[in-house]
């Protein structure tokens, strides 16, 4: 997912059910934009197989190559 | 050995109270005189319960004349983080929502440190629901840093910092899910360590984001943090993720010497855009290190914005997760910047929350590559060194998310990769405002990193210095 609109942010809100105002909607467009613009390169191109609990393999040094 | 028990180290303290040296009142009353003097500017507790920790401190005294009490803390008067759940006690999170919860259980970290004979002094205070870096807190008031007062302690184990600092209690904990420990460790001049995920239980710790939580100490040297972890880490049946397996000597790995050892330096992000003195005080750290007989060795890091943003996913979501009925229920009874925050998480759809869960395990082996030829790596906490509380009260304004971002930049990527971290003391700016250095490992090396910062503070004296009085 891209940068979410103001407009996204109150639909995602509105269905989380937890309703926000227009103005707010914009505020938290602005404040989490800037995540999604991060992981932008990441998100979306994540291997088929890959789960969560990978991480607990790798910290645990226990992952395969 | 000082004559003013509460300026002792807690290894110290702890062996003249076992010696009788001092008993666990006099500690306990120095202590107490301490926080008499120095809370009324620091803001530091959120309670102290005097006529508690004298009685608990004369039963402890009583014990050990009996020629009981064996414990590694007996008789040591402690206060912690008020997130941290001790049965029949209020624990307010920092909150007003939490105003008068009482605990029914005891978290397993306190219980564990209680079963080594600790007294409980009272409670300190934190950011509301431990959710922001700077240490305001919009029910409570912002804690002082005791350094240079009207500047922060950092967060959101605000009155953690402040309190080891000003040497109101020997140590405290912490918990660190986006710097929370090592923040205020740095800005307050102490030593903080953020534990692995997995390394000490969560049980009975209020929840923030169950992925990245960490449960830590805050104390004076790195072998008093040595001494703390030791008690703590272990399997929990409370508590699924923490690890099972022997817990390793810490305390025996703050006697190596670190000759040999080699020694990582970023060669971007974590040296990029330093305040001058910051700058200044990584390079004499390394230049200390160095001496020590350590090799510096530069490395090329996996890109840090990424980790920062896929952090930002996942605590964003999971602290929601936790808060959604109070923000349904209570919105009005969140402060400001608080609330924000939260309905930010109401907005990340499950699929990146969840693409950025799925990415953590390539994002740790990606770091540990990187870093195969290093024991450990170090690096600044935080851009720079305290800001004033005025200059970083920014509430729920349009620059909040700035200056929070500003703040946690160093500190956000190793929660998420789960990384051990240790910030150690590391030298001063001209206006007499503390820096510290973190030594980040690898997944649950703490005692590199306690071997690390030991020797440093073997070398130097910046952890030994006190704030001069209230």
């Amino acid at each position: 997912m891209t940068k979410p609109t103001p407009k996204q942010i109150h639909a995602i809100v509105d269905a989380a059910g937890v309703p926000v105002s227009a103005e707010v909607a914009t505020r938290i467009a602005n404040s989490i934009g800037p995540a999604f613009e991060g992981f932008a390169a990441v998100a979306g191109t994540l291997p088929f197989d890959l789960e969560p609990a990978t991480f607990l393999l790798v910290q645990a040094g226990k992952a395969s190559k | 050995m000082s004559a003013e028990p509460a300026l002792l180290l807690l290894t110290e303290v702890a062996k003249a109270i076992a010696e009788k040296r001092f008993s666990s009142r006099e500690v306990t009353q120095s202590c107490l005189n301490r926080i008499k003097a120095w809370q009324p500017r620091l803001n530091a507790f959120m309670a102290i319960e005097a006529d508690e920790a004298l009685t608990a401190a004369d039963t402890a005294d009583a014990t050990l004349a009996k020629g009981e009490g064996g414990g590694a803390l007996h008789g040591v008067p402690l206060a912690h983080k008020d997130m941290y759940y001790d049965a029949g006690k209020v624990v307010t999170c920092g909150s007003k929502i939490r105003r008068d919860f009482v605990a029914t259980t005891t978290s397993t970290a306190l219980q564990r440190l209680k079963d080594a004979g600790s007294v409980r002094l009272g409670s300190l205070q934190m950011v509301e629901f431990a959710y922001g870096p700077t240490g305001h807190n919009f029910h409570y008031g912002a804690v002082h840093n005791p350094w240079v007062f009207g500047h922060i302690t950092g967060g959101s184990s605000s009155g953690s910092g402040s309190a080891v600092a000003a040497r109101l209690t020997f140590a405290a904990l912490g918990s660190d899910t986006g710097g929370s420990i090592r923040l205020p460790a740095h800005f307050c001049g102490v030593t903080g360590l953020k534990t692995t995920c997995g390394r000490i239980s969560r049980a009975g710790a209020m929840p923030l984001s169950q992925s990245l939580d960490t449960v830590g100490p805050l104390a004076r040297s790195a072998e008093d943090c040595a001494l703390l972890l030791g008690l703590m880490a272990g399997a929990d049946p409370d508590d699924p993720t923490a690890i099972a397996g022997p817990v390793p000597d810490y305390m025996a790995a703050t006697r190596g010497s670190i000759k040999g050892l080699r020694i990582g330096v970023p060669n971007a992000f974590y040296v990029d855009d330093l305040d001058s003195e910051v700058a200044r005080v990584l390079d004499e750290t390394i230049a200390a290190l160095k001496r020590e007989g350590a090799s510096i060795v530069q490395v090329e890091l996996p890109d840090q914005r990424q980790l920062t943003a896929a952090c930002q996913l996942v605590l964003a979501t999971e602290a929601a997760a936790f808060h959604k009925r109070w923000l349904i229920e209570r919105p009005q009874d969140y402060g400001p910047q608080v609330l924000m925050r939260l309905q930010n998480g109401l907005a990340i759809p499950g699929v990146s929350y969840l693409e950025a869960m799925r990415w953590r395990g390539p994002a740790l082996a990606a770091h540990l590559a990187s870093v195969a030829a290093v024991d450990a790596v170090i690096a600044p906490v935080a851009p720079v060194a305290a800001p004033t509380i005025a200059e970083s009260d920014v509430g729920n304004s349009p620059d909040a998310e700035a200056v929070i971002q500003r703040l946690t930049r160093f500190t956000r990527p190793i929660n998420y990769l789960g990384l051990p971290s240790l910030s150690i003391p590391s030298g001063f700016t001209r206006s007499g405002l503390p820096v510290g250095m973190q030594l980040i490992g690898r997944s649950f090396d703490e005692a590199m990193l306690l071997r690390i910062g030991a020797a440093f503070q073997r070398a130097t004296d910046f952890h030994a210095r006190v704030p001069k009085s209230a």
